[in-house]
């Protein structure tokens, strides 16, 4: 009774708070892994947007150069096919050149002629215009014919080692009057004889650059050029410039790579550096386009979402928390009512095992103490009955001495049977008692126990009937079968009416052997009959009647011990059966086993 | 009659009438007969083998090869000017190359159904025509004055080319496909023999031009 209490107060809260930090353990390991994952994929997919950007940005820009471009040579190479200008060149008509140029060149020098893409504005208007000789070189204009101002350092500029087949591009610097320095694209293009297609000069065209330096409404990117007299990239510090110009440098001669992509610390801003050779195999020096790409807005972007990605990795974690301790309870209460059922499920075996042990022991002491009271007895009995028979024997004895002497001998006997008896069952319950099992011949057993039963004086008013084979065998011990049947039959004795019967009828079915014992009398009432096998029970019918209320219960036990049964088939109107079963024995069988 | 031979018309009539009436030779002066070897054709481009004016590294001929043979000396001018005609038609010029004497005006006739433009920056004679259609009449002309090469270009269509070769002598002709050639109503005496092959190439030789003979002469 002891036990539930304490199993209450011991703390099964542990086990709640175990879940709870196992949960807790789990979700925040998950939520982590889910922060680090996220925090990994977001540097991934900002680096993946970033180049999204970088191409979509430098495809749009190459796309728009590339139109411009396309434009431009075809315009050109249709100004250089003019047969004006052609047969200026061929005819030795040169002072015809820049006349005839100025008439068939007037559209992309004079009008407004600019392609207009987005945001930028590309200039397809020539400043000015020059013509190469067949080995490269300025066929200058006289002073009065028009082609555009060019310094003379500038002129030079334009010239080559011979006229090319195909276009070439270059760029050149150029300082304005106003001391503005501007970046001027150049294109030379062939003027190839219609039928050979051998270059016989070139034309030379100067168009202003547009659009560079000037910062992407969206990101910040801007676009420069990197030529032969540095880099033009009009808006940048020229701390910054210098930079910048040494890290393209390093790269471009280093390398000799068309294209090359960097970060650079511009400022304390990370940026992006893009370049990429425009004029590949030109005559002209190259010039490479510098995409200028600042990071800090992306940065600024992937900043704030790393801290939305951590405060929901936050949420998550809280969220988790209370679903923990919600959790925890849930799983936890049917393993806690388990820990109660548990405890009390113990304190109750410990109890009954407690009860079964104190009872064992009562018996022990029960069945020792029977053991002992036996044994200490049977000496006694034997001394008391060896003084009576002395006593008897004696010659001085009246009659009547005699006669009560040989009572009190017979009490000595009564005493010794129920003391033997008494023995028996005792060392049944302590389960000390070993049967010799052997094929034991019933009948023979029956016979030795009629014969004793018609020795007793008051069978003779008894009409005996018996019903038996000549040899039944059956598997026990024979002392103690012995034993049952003289019970048995010492019972139908002692219980019959002045003048009755007693029936004895044997059968043998299948693999037991049926003893039927029925007798005359005083039937036993159902109450009787429920308690009738009990020891020392002694039916109301048996209250004149000598006995102790043990034969019955004896001879059930030894039954039992032999593997049969003992039971009280019917007593009713003056009729009690009994039933024993036995283990049949087959001789035939075992005698054609141990022989055959 | 030499004077009236130099018309090429007369010319013409006299050596194809002439030559059906059985006319002896004699009639037409002194012949100088032979072959120039051309040059190897180029490539030639178009379908019909028209010939073209060919630029190749400031030199300027004919292709497929054609020559000119001429009879240098000191003629007199012709007495009344001289006419020949240049045509314009499927966006060609034709005759292709056209060997005049000084002083000869050029009419040149648009037969197609588009304008043309015809220019000259040839230093012999610069000159253009201007814009004209079809039914421009007077036929547009140009009188040549210095002897030379003269580079016909139309302004409007980029590839139609043609040369005149203006030269100070009415005695000359332009070869046939295998530079055969056949110079007739020669005057006699002795002359520099010359055969016109591209702007660069001049091929001579001296001739002893006597009356009523034919000469065989060939420029390998």
């Amino acid at each position: 009774m002891s036990a539930a209490p304490e199993a209450k107060a011991r703390p099964p809260a542990s086990f709640r708070v175990k879940v709870w930090v196992a949960l807790m353990l789990t979700i925040a390991l998950v939520t982590a892994a889910a922060v680090v994952f996220a925090q990994s994929r977001l540097a991934q997919a900002g680096e993946e947007e970033l180049q999204r950007e970088f191409a979509v940005q430098l495809s749009a820009l190459h796309e728009r150069q590339a139109i411009r471009q396309t434009a431009l040579v075809e315009r050109c190479r249709a100004l250089v096919r003019r047969p004006r200008i052609v047969a200026a060149l061929e005819d030795n008509a040169l002072d015809l050149l820049y006349p005839s140029a100025k008439d068939e060149l007037r559209d992309i020098v004079e009008s407004e002629f600019n392609v207009t893409m987005g945001t930028d504005a590309y200039a397809l208007r020539a400043q000015f215009y020059r013509f190469l000789n067949r080995q490269g070189g300025v066929i200058v204009p006289a002073p009065e014919q028009s082609g555009g101002a060019l310094l003379a350092k500038e002129e030079r500029q334009l010239a080559v080692a011979a006229a090319p087949t195909r276009q070439q591009w270059g760029f050149i610097e150029r300082r304005a009057a106003d001391g503005r320095v501007t970046l001027t694209e150049l294109i030379l293009m062939p003027i190839l004889a219609s039928e050979t297609a051998q270059p016989i000069a070139a034309l030379v065209l100067g168009f202003e650059t547009v659009g560079l330096g000037e910062s992407h409404p969206q990101n910040g990117s801007r676009l420069g050029i990197l030529g032969e007299a540095g880099l033009f990239l009009p808006g940048l510090a020229d701390a910054e410039r210098a930079m910048l110009t040494t890290a393209l440098r390093q790269r471009v001669t280093a390398g000799q790579q068309a294209d090359a992509r960097f970060a650079l610390e511009l400022s304390g801003a990370r940026h992006e550096v893009f370049c990429k050779l425009l004029n590949p195999d030109s005559l002209y020096p190259p010039a490479y386009e510098v995409f200028l790409y600042p990071l800090a807005a992306m940065q600024h972007r992937q900043e704030q979402v790393r801290w939305q990605i951590i405060g929901a990795g936050l949420m998550l974690f809280l969220i988790g928390l209370a679903a923990a301790h919600f959790l925890s309870g849930k799983l936890s209460a049917p393993v806690e009512q388990l820990v109660v059922a548990s405890a009390q499920d113990r304190a109750n075996r410990a109890r009954a095992e407690a009860a079964l042990e104190s009872t064992s022991a009562e018996l022990a002491r029960a069945a020792r103490f029977s053991a002992d009271a036996s044994h200490q007895l049977k000496t006694p009995v034997a001394v008391l009955r060896a003084g009576l028979e002395e006593m008897l024997a004696r010659e001085n004895a009246t009659e009547e001495v005699r006669i009560e002497l040989a009572s009190l001998i017979h009490q000595t006997y009564r005493l010794s049977s129920v003391i033997d008896d008494l023995l028996l069952l005792s060392r049944m319950d302590a389960g000390r008692l070993e049967l010799m099992k052997e094929p034991v011949d019933l009948s023979e057993l029956l016979a030795l126990a009629l014969d004793d039963l018609q020795a007793h004086p008051a069978t003779e008013l008894l009409d005996v009937q018996t019903d038996y084979p000549a040899e039944l065998w059956i598997a026990g011990d024979r002392h103690y079968t012995g034993l049952i049947l003289q019970n048995l039959l010492e019972n139908a004795r002692k219980y019959n009416c002045r003048g009755g019967r007693i029936q004895l009828r044997v059968q043998r079915q299948a693999e037991v052997v049926l003893l039927m014992v029925g007798n005359t009398g005083k039937t036993i009432s159902p109450e009787g009959q429920e308690h009738i096998f009990e020891r020392f029970h002694r039916g109301v019918v048996g209250e004149n009647i000598p006995g102790y209320g043990l034969g019955l219960n004896l001879a059930r036990e030894l039954t039992r011990l032999h593997g049969g049964e003992l039971r009280l088939v019917r007593s009713a109107e003056g009729w009690t059966e009994f039933e024993a079963q036995f283990l049949a024995f087959d001789m035939a069988a075992n005698h054609a086993r141990t022989h055959g | 009659m030499k004077s009236i031979l130099q018309h090429t018309w007369i010319r013409w009539f006299v050596v194809l009438g002439g030559g059906a009436m059985g006319w002896p030779v004699a009639l037409l002066g002194a012949v100088i007969a032979g072959q120039v070897a051309l040059p190897p054709a180029g490539k030639v481009t178009v379908i019909n083998r028209r010939y073209e004016v060919v630029s190749r590294g400031g030199v300027v001929a004919l292709n497929p090869p054609l020559a000119v043979v001429y009879l240098e000396g000191e003629f007199d001018p012709p007495k009344l000017p001289a006419v020949a005609q240049m045509t314009q038609k499927g966006l060609t010029f034709s005759p292709t190359l056209l060997p005049v004497q000084v002083g000869t005006r050029v009419e040149f006739p648009n037969l197609d159904e588009t304008y043309h433009n015809i220019f000259s920056y040839s230093p012999p004679k610069r000159f253009d025509l201007g814009r004209y259609r079809p039914d421009e009449r007077p036929i547009p002309s140009q009188q040549f004055d210095v002897p030379g090469l003269v580079t016909l270009r139309c302004d409007i269509h980029e590839h139609m080319r043609a040369l005149i070769l203006v030269l100070a002598t009415p005695h000359f002709v332009v070869t046939d496909g295998e530079g055969r050639y056949r110079l007739t109503g020669l005057p006699p005496g002795r002359y520099m023999l010359k055969a016109w092959l591209s702007s660069t190439e001049v091929r001579e030789q001296l001739v002893d031009v006597t009356a009523d003979t034919e000469l065989q002469v060939n420029f390998p």
